[in-house]
């Protein structure tokens, strides 16, 4: 009976091995929506792991696509003119290095502007990896756990809103952007404060929900966060409204937004630590910048 | 041991690829799916218990830097690796034609398989979703089939100075 069993079991093997591989692929899914530290640990120490490389492969083809933009395309010249060319090349290419800098100057002073004015409770992060399948939409960014990084927390920019946090490792945290379709954001429509939930719709677009009908919206309305979903500062700069449909009936009318911030080319983010409540004094957002930096 | 480490690094490497370099490309709807041809590529490579476990390995990778939250590809990538595993000896796979319908057809059917995962899993209805049927599975269902050829020539390449004979495929030990 038991050499039967046995025998059974190496006929069947490969298929209970397929069923029980998937099967615990499923049991990862509903620990994962269950949000169990097991598997968050792992996901970190997973993480951690393959993010350096992934930090170095982007720094290798920023430098080489800047290489490519600014050199290479230099060399197809004519011989008699190699060495002169050359020299204007390498002119160029410190011409586009100082260039690089100040442009880089430029837009770090505005985020440290743009840091003082807001909250000093942010902290700035790189944006190091894309996600790899076209179905999500979120990026990876060099700040993690150490740095005082949580899950939920608010990234933002000068330009606006970028996402928040969906996933954190000691020195890592992948954001979900507001564009991909799990991301819903509290807003208000800035002129006429209709409120609505800004939901992802993939590329480049997002959709305001719940809308009331009854509300005044038109193109080009500029809509901000409400600041009562709790991780968002009210009034950051979500998007414009491109589109208004008052579709067939029902209570909700249908809009469609475009981010303030050119998603696709992120490369410094801003994380927000420390919500601060739209009625908070002033002197309490000094004591929690203090507490913070500490 | 190096039958082991090698498609573990290379797992890697290209899901390094796909998040660094394809998204520097200006077309961004259309990114080929690299580890899903190296998926299917293991698939004539390894058998199925091996196999699975490194399918499995590539889809928890996939996850790990994705925006999705519940680990969908964690369970795509082994059902890819073993239903082509099943079809490799009846999939004639010599030749352009051939290898691009290969790329196609799976990154079609686990385009479908996610898509009907959002549906079951999250609260998305299939109206907002269908849309993406032509704009986003098609398109980079077909771009992933068209460099399938090109990149099932490089892995094979790359086997053929790992391991003996890689076109009879990698024998498991008991």
């Amino acid at each position: 009976m038991r050499i039967r069993g046995f025998f059974l079991f190496r006929r069947y093997n490969l298929l209970v091995f397929v069923i029980l591989l998937l099967l615990f692929a499923l049991v990862l899914m509903s620990l994962r929506a269950k949000q169990r530290e097991g598997v968050e640990f792992f996901d970190a120490l997973l993480m951690e792991v393959c993010s350096p490389f992934q930090k170095a492969a982007t720094l290798v083809i920023k430098t080489v696509q800047g290489t490519f933009q600014h050199y290479v395309f230099l060399v197809n010249l004519e011989k008699e003119n190699r060495m002169l060319k050359q020299k204007i090349a390498e002119l160029q290419e410190e011409n586009h290095r100082i260039k690089e800098m100040k442009l880089a100057n430029e837009r770090l002073r505005q985020l440290l502007q743009f840091r003082e004015k807001n909250s000093p409770s942010m902290i700035g992060a790189e944006v190091i990896g894309q996600d790899p399948s076209s179905w999500f939409k979120s990026v990876t960014i060099d700040k993690g756990e150490r740095d005082g990084v949580k899950k939920g927390m608010a990234v933002i920019s000068p330009a606006g809103v970028i996402g928040q946090i969906l996933k954190t490792a000691p020195h890592y945290a992948t954001v979900l952007l507001l564009t991909d379709y799990n991301s819903a954001i509290d807003s208000i429509v800035q002129r006429t404060r209709a409120k609505a939930i800004v939901e992802g719709k993939g590329v480049n677009r997002c959709q305001l929900k719940y809308l009331l009908r009854a509300e005044d919206v038109a193109v080009g309305d500029v809509v901000v966060t409400s600041g009562l979903g709790g991780n968002f500062p009210k009034g950051l700069m979500v998007g414009e409204i491109k589109k208004v449909d008052k579709k067939g009936h029902g209570v909700f009318q249908y809009a469609e937004l475009v981010p303030s911030v050119d998603l696709t080319q992120l490369e410094e983010v801003f994380v927000i630590m420390e919500p601060l409540l739209p009625s908070q004094p002033q002197e309490e957002k000094g004591k929690k910048g203090k507490k913070t930096k500490k | 041991m190096k039958r082991i480490i090698f498609p573990l690094l290379a797992g890697i490497l290209f899901l390094i690829i796909q998040t660094t370099w394809l998204p520097s490309f200006p077309i961004h709807r259309i990114r080929p799916d690299i580890l899903l041809i190296f998926t299917l590529y293991l698939a004539f490579l390894f058998p199925p218990i091996f196999g699975g476990i490194l399918a499995f390995f590539m889809g928890y990778l996939m996850d790990l830097f994705s925006g999705n939250a519940l680990g969908f590809y964690t369970f795509s990538r082994p059902l890819v690796f073993f239903v082509a595993n099943y079809f490799k000896e009846r999939f004639y796979l010599e030749g352009f034609y051939s290898q691009f319908l290969f790329g196609l057809i799976f990154g079609m059917l686990e385009g479908i398989l996610i898509l009907i995962l959002m549906n079951a899993l999250q609260p998305l209805s299939f109206g907002k979703l269908y849309p993406l049927l032509f704009t986003l599975l098609l398109p980079q269902s077909f771009f992933t089939g068209l460099i399938t050829p090109l990149f099932f020539f490089l892995f094979q390449k790359g086997s053929s100075l790992l391991f003996p004979q890689p076109d009879k495929g990698i024998k498991e030990r008991v």
